[in-house]
């Protein structure tokens, strides 16, 4: 187990998301539950009350939850340092079999509290709170994920074992790796590029053409396709070495820590896509949405897409 | 204009110790009507004064003010409404005692961040209208009784409100400044205004311009 300073904080954190989630939830369950708004009972007023107590307190989460991703991201980082193979988070976050399910929900988790947020905000625009019991029905939903993700954060760091030797970035995500990355690492380059691409493309027409809801499918198709695109071919441009193909060595300080900066113009691009879809299904108008998604995935994209781009141009052939 | 439904207001003040302050009220105020809610202290009167403001939500119930249902709007909504819809009267004027007449004056329409022509627009309505002009640059704290008031009714009509709520206006004022706060609420009543005021003054209570007088006590309607 390991209780470094950051692991520590990241706990504690969850456990005051533990105990005030629960509160939300509670109340969010009788307000899915009982709401009227027409009525005019004294349990309709309480329970108006109390979907401003539960709505700030899953504000306040979120509002936490945000950088403390980048932190948990952060202290992968850091306590690499601690375990016997491991060169960067990918060692830990592959350090016990929870590692990699954990951060695919944390990131889910975002996308569902931003989305939340998306319908709380809608909702407290309209003085007939017209979302007010769709969203508290979603964010029932939403806290079971929020518990597995704290329950599963608990156990990974409890069952990480500085005696243990890990594999490091370079082993796990390697083409003979015999894993879903092996698989994915296989995969043609002129192929992913086409489709990488040929979505970025059709994300710009269906922006053009205001096509609403297969802009937020898309985006969906967006993030998986850059992921595989960044671990795949991206990845080995910024570290400048045909095999290496960690998502996470290019956070660290040796590459100007443009991986945070890869990441968040990715997960913005791609929640306000999602968001323009959610607004499209409310019948809200969402053209800050669509603004502020393709301004974001076009920054990825020349971002990512420079590196190769410097390479070639620098050495005048490809990796 | 105004609709009081079946309004109770209960306060926890905590587990085992609850006040009801007013018990299944209903009340209707037309449109430029001047009501006065009498009765005396605690029998309920602000209680009801504040259900209109949308100061304060019903326990059980609803208050409709000018079409809204707002006993059920959110914070937000509710001071917006405040803003646009009612101008309060305070019995202790609640003005601030460093600051000028204009300065004062000016307060409630800081949040709508209106341009300077505007607002100066306003502000020399009120003003004239109350016969402040020559104090318009004087520290609050330095008038009398009588223009502190007047300032508090030119504050609370600054956004030219359609509702005017009065809670013991004349509470701390002698006689002659009572007649000339009634030749205001004159004034206001013709300018079609719909006015609510809560007191026990008698002063009140023989006046042509009063269209109801409704007694409270114990938290109901006699």
């Amino acid at each position: 187990m390991i209780l470094s300073p950051e692991v520590l904080t990241i706990e504690i954190l969850d456990t005051i998301f533990l105990i005030f989630g629960s509160v939300a939830f509670v109340l969010a369950v009788k307000i899915s539950l009982k709401w009227d708004i027409n009525s005019t009972s004294h349990t309709q007023y309480n329970l108006e009350n109390q979907s401003f107590l539960s709505a700030t307190i899953i504000k306040y989460i979120f509002a936490i939850k945000l950088p403390l991703f980048l932190f948990f991201v952060f202290t992968l980082d850091k306590i690499s340092n601690l375990l016997t193979g491991a060169m960067c988070a990918a060692g830990v976050v592959n350090a016990t079999e929870y590692g990699t399910y954990l951060l695919i929900l944390k990131l889910l988790n975002l996308y569902l509290f931003g989305l939340w947020l998306t319908i709380h905000y809608l909702d407290m625009k309209n003085p007939n709170l017209p979302y007010t019991k769709i969203k508290f029905e979603f964010f029932t939903i939403a806290y079971w994920f929020l518990i597995v993700e704290i329950v599963l954060e608990f156990i990974s760091f409890y069952n990480i074992n500085v005696d243990k030797m890990v594999s490091c970035c370079g082993t796990l995500y390697s083409s003979s790796a015999s894993s879903v990355i092996g698989n994915v690492l296989r995969i043609d380059t002129p192929l992913l590029l086409s489709v990488f691409y040929g979505i970025f493309l059709l994300l710009v027409l269906f922006y053009r053409f205001r096509v609403k809801y297969l802009f937020a499918i898309f985006n969906i198709a967006f993030i998986i396709i850059s992921l595989i695109a960044l671990i795949s071919f991206f990845g080995t441009y910024i570290y400048e070495l045909p095999t290496h193909h960690c998502p996470f060595c290019f956070m660290q300080k040796d590459y100007y820590f443009i991986g945070y900066f890869i990441y968040t113009f990715l997960f913005i691009g791609t929640f306000y896509g999602i968001r323009s879809g959610v607004m499209q299904i409310l019948k809200e108008p969402n053209y800050q949405s669509y603004n502020i998604s393709l301004i974001f995935d076009t920054l990825f994209v020349l971002l990512v897409s420079s590196y190769p781009l410097v390479y070639f141009i620098r050495n005048g052939v490809w990796l | 204009m105004i609709t009081l439904k079946d309004i109770t207001k209960i306060y926890e003040l905590n587990k085992n110790n609850t006040i009801i302050a007013i018990k299944n009220i209903n009340l209707y105020i037309k449109e430029g009507e001047l009501i006065v809610l009498k009765g005396v202290s605690g029998s309920g009167k602000s209680t009801i004064l504040s259900l209109i403001a949308s100061l304060t939500k019903p326990t059980t119930g609803e208050v409709i003010v000018d079409k809204q249902r707002v006993s059920k709007l959110p914070d937000n909504f509710a001071s917006n409404y405040r803003q646009t819809t009612i101008g309060f009267i305070f019995q202790k004027y609640n003005l601030i005692p460093t600051l000028s007449v204009e300065d004062n004056i000016l307060l409630p329409l800081v949040p709508t961040n209106p341009d300077e022509d505007e607002a100066r627009a306003k502000l020399d309505r009120v003003l004239t209208q109350f016969n402040i002009t020559h104090k318009q640059h004087s520290i609050v704290r330095n008038l009398s009784g009588g223009e502190q008031q007047r300032v508090a009714i030119s504050r609370a009509l600054i956004n030219n409100p359609k509702v005017i709520i009065a809670d013991e206006p004349t509470a701390n004022l002698d006689e002659k400044l009572s007649k000339d706060f009634i030749d205001i609420l004159q004034s206001l009543k013709q300018s079609g205004k719909t006015i609510v005021v809560a007191t026990h003054d008698p002063i009140f209570f023989d006046l042509d311009i009063v269209d109801k007088i409704i007694e409270i006590r114990a938290g109901k309607i006699v």
